[in-house]
């Protein structure tokens, strides 16, 4: 069950991407805010991200910016994805400070979903990298993060 | 572009008698009104009552709501009114949970007590129109509670309120979470089911195959899980809790989702009626013809309504009011053409609402039940979807039933696979969606629709609103009633908590109180989230 007692369990069941692809190394971490329950984008986008080669850290639905926060640095993603549906946008916002907070501007954070238009401009001043509207393609996700994230090692 | 049916079914480019030979039209068709029911229930169609009409209302505070609801009323929204709860309120938790005033008033009324309904009702009627409260199983018991006591209050006999405030328990597995165990869900809806059927109530529960759908299954994996739900939910209120299946069948209603796929999607209902009626009769030997009869109503699909261009939105919904008119059901909702954006503004509203009245005033389309019966190609798709339905239904049971094919995940794993081949389908161009994949132009040239959402602050507002109420409310008599419920709480599972439930709410105890003192009896967490302790001395 996803149950929110379960947290732990979710947190446990990351998905790990595979390291075959080409840019070897980027790791995305994958989640849903608040109380906002669907799921099934993020999952979508998962997949797509582990297909492209990349490294995913699905954390699930029922995440708080400071529990989102606490994972990316213990996995020290590039990358945060945030899925949102018809949500209260007020979450991002906190977690664009919050990381602000921790000196982990490094970190881009993109957005995918149903989001307003006027709300994505918002978001996008406010700091989110990037926003994929609903049918956005795989290819242009998977670009964008490729030609943005540069990690030093790679 | 891909010729098949949304289940991977290849199409032909005409069909012919051959392809329904063996049809037998008594034994597989009968005339609207007959058994198996696969062209409806009643010999006159619409002709006597034309399907419910209605809005989906439900966003920001309760006289927010309130208010739009009496607008709906003002537009014409005949029969029931339809109220979607909040995120909170799925859950539950209060409004003024720490992680709750983040989002009281999202996506949908915040319903968490007593005290919020009476705002929603206010000048609305109980009587005379059917009452739909949608939202999370967990919160079942305690919207029923809701309807009985202010019935109670306004001096209504029970018996005269009619709708549906009750929903299945795998609505979470279907991405409508609320974050309560399947074994808590069950146990509520199984009380809250018991009671309805043994104070005959005549309010339905929805036991829903539009969540599966809504988030990627395809039309014979939906037929599928419905019949599983239904058989197992059926079955135990048979079995578990003693009911007479004869009162149970007048229990469940279907909220079937029609999507953009116009025959195949006219097929699946029809298909489903005949499902239904022969697991009726020849399953739990129905003895009483209604039993043959599963109340289904059409939500148009939301999943279809695209963020790009959204004014072409008005004509899929179109179409796909037309399907549910003529596949024949007992209400249709619709998804407006902001569906993909926000909550329905007041002016997308009334496209939704003036589609249906325009389906049904303009076309015809009331005049004649099931006109598609005997079209070669729609009879042949209705045999299709049930014989590729019957397939994953049996699959389900050799696992064991619905419950034993959710905890093995096997449903979760077909439904994911399905959501991953309809993206995949899309992006590769094997289906068009206009605007999307064809015929796109720049977001610059698109037309701008009026947005109706929540403002940050307003969740907020919503919160500290019930903070201060509840500052008002009669404690003592709340902790003796929640005491009641807590030791209620501890019994067997088939111990029913509904007459504790409604006493709590009737004091004016919350849902995140009511539910969090259940949890706490049966050893959870009295927060869901963790995030709150238990506030009362148990």
């Amino acid at each position: 069950m996803r149950g929110v007692t379960h947290r732990q369990d979710i947190i446990n069941k990351q998905i790990r991407g595979s390291h075959m692809g080409k840019r070897k190394g980027i790791k995305v971490l994958v989640s849903v805010l608040g109380l906002d329950g669907h799921s099934t984008g993020a999952e979508i986008v998962s997949r797509m991200l582990m297909d492209a080669g990349m490294e995913v850290v699905y954390l699930g639905i029922y995440q708080t910016p400071e529990m989102i926060v606490q994972a990316a640095i213990q996995e020290d993603v590039d990358v945060i994805g945030i899925s949102s549906h018809a949500s209260n946008y007020g979450q991002i916002v906190d977690l664009l400070g919050l990381l602000k907070k921790n000196h982990l501007n490094d970190i881009h954070v993109i957005c995918g979903g149903t989001i307003p238009n006027q709300q994505a401009q918002e978001l996008k001043k406010k700091g989110v990298s990037e926003i994929f509207l609903p049918q956005s393609t795989s290819t242009s996700i998977v670009n964008y993060i490729e030609s943005n994230v540069k990690r030093p090692d790679v | 572009m891909k010729r098949e049916t949304d289940y991977g079914h290849p199409i032909k480019t005409f069909y012919h008698p051959k392809d329904i030979e063996g049809l037998d039209y008594n034994r597989d068709l009968g005339d609207p009104g007959s058994y198996p029911y696969t062209r409806g229930y009643y010999p006159d169609g619409y002709r006597k009552r034309v399907w419910t009409q209605r809005m989906t209302a439900g966003l920001g505070s309760s006289k927010q709501t309130n208010e739009v609801l009496r607008r709906y009323r003002e537009m014409g929204q005949r029969g029931g009114m339809l109220v979607i709860c909040d995120r909170t309120n799925a859950m539950p938790i209060d409004p003024d949970h720490p992680i709750g005033r983040r989002e009281a008033g999202v996506l949908g009324w915040p319903g968490a007590s007593l005290y919020e309904f009476e705002q929603l009702m206010d000048d609305i009627p109980l009587t005379g129109q059917s009452i739909t409260l949608l939202g999370s199983c967990a919160m079942s018991s305690i919207r029923l509670a809701y309807i009985v006591v202010l019935a109670e209050k306004r001096g209504i006999h029970l018996k005269d309120v009619h709708g549906s405030v009750t929903e299945y328990p795998f609505c979470t597995t279907f991405g409508q979470t609320d974050a309560q165990p399947l074994d808590l869900d069950l146990k509520l809806w199984l009380d809250s089911s018991e009671y309805i059927v043994r104070n005959k109530i005549r309010m339905r529960s929805g036991i829903l195959s539009q969540h599966f759908q809504e988030s990627g299954g395809n039309n014979a994996q939906a037929l599928a899980v419905e019949m599983a739900m239904l058989k197992e939910l059926c079955g135990l209120l048979v079995h578990e809790r003693g009911l007479d299946f004869d009162d149970v069948a007048l229990l469940p209603y279907e909220l079937v989702s029609v999507g953009s796929r116009f025959f195949e999607d006219i097929a699946k209902i029809r298909a489903l009626r005949r499902m239904w009626a022969k697991m009726a009769r020849e399953t739990f030997k129905a003895k009483k013809e209604k039993s043959c009869q599963l109340l289904i109503s059409v939500h148009t699909s939301g999943r279809t309504m695209t963020y790009q261009q959204p004014l072409n939105n008005i004509a899929r919904c179109a179409i796909q009011t037309l399907a549910g008119a003529i596949a024949g059901c007992t209400a249709i909702d619709n998804a407006c053409l902001d569906n993909a954006h926000a909550e329905p503004s007041p002016l997308a509203a009334r496209m939704s609402l003036n589609t249906q009245h325009i389906v049904a005033d303009e076309t015809g389309v009331t005049d004649v039940a099931d006109p598609l019966a005997g079209s070669y190609f729609v009879e042949y798709l209705t045999n299709k979807v049930e014989e590729e339905a019957y397939k994953i239904w049996n699959k389900i049971e050799e696992i064991g039933g619905m419950i034993a094919a959710v905890e093995k995940g096997f449903v979760q794993k077909m439904l994911k696979e399905s959501a991953q081949e309809k993206h995949r389908e899309v992006e590769s161009g094997e289906r068009l969606v206009v605007g999307v994949n064809e015929l796109v132009i720049p977001p610059e040239e698109d037309f701008q629709i009026p947005i109706q959402e929540l403002k940050t602050g307003d969740s907020e507002e919503i919160a500290r609103r019930m903070e201060e109420w509840k500052k008002t409310r009669n404690m003592p008599l709340i902790n003796q009633k929640i005491a009641q419920l807590y030791v209620d709480a501890k019994k067997e599972d088939t111990y029913n908590l509904m007459p504790s439930i409604i006493e709590a709410v009737k004091a004016y105890a919350t849902a995140g109180e009511i539910i969090g003192v259940i949890r706490k009896a049966r050893g959870l967490s009295y927060d869901p989230l963790q995030a709150i302790d238990c506030p009362f001395d148990l």
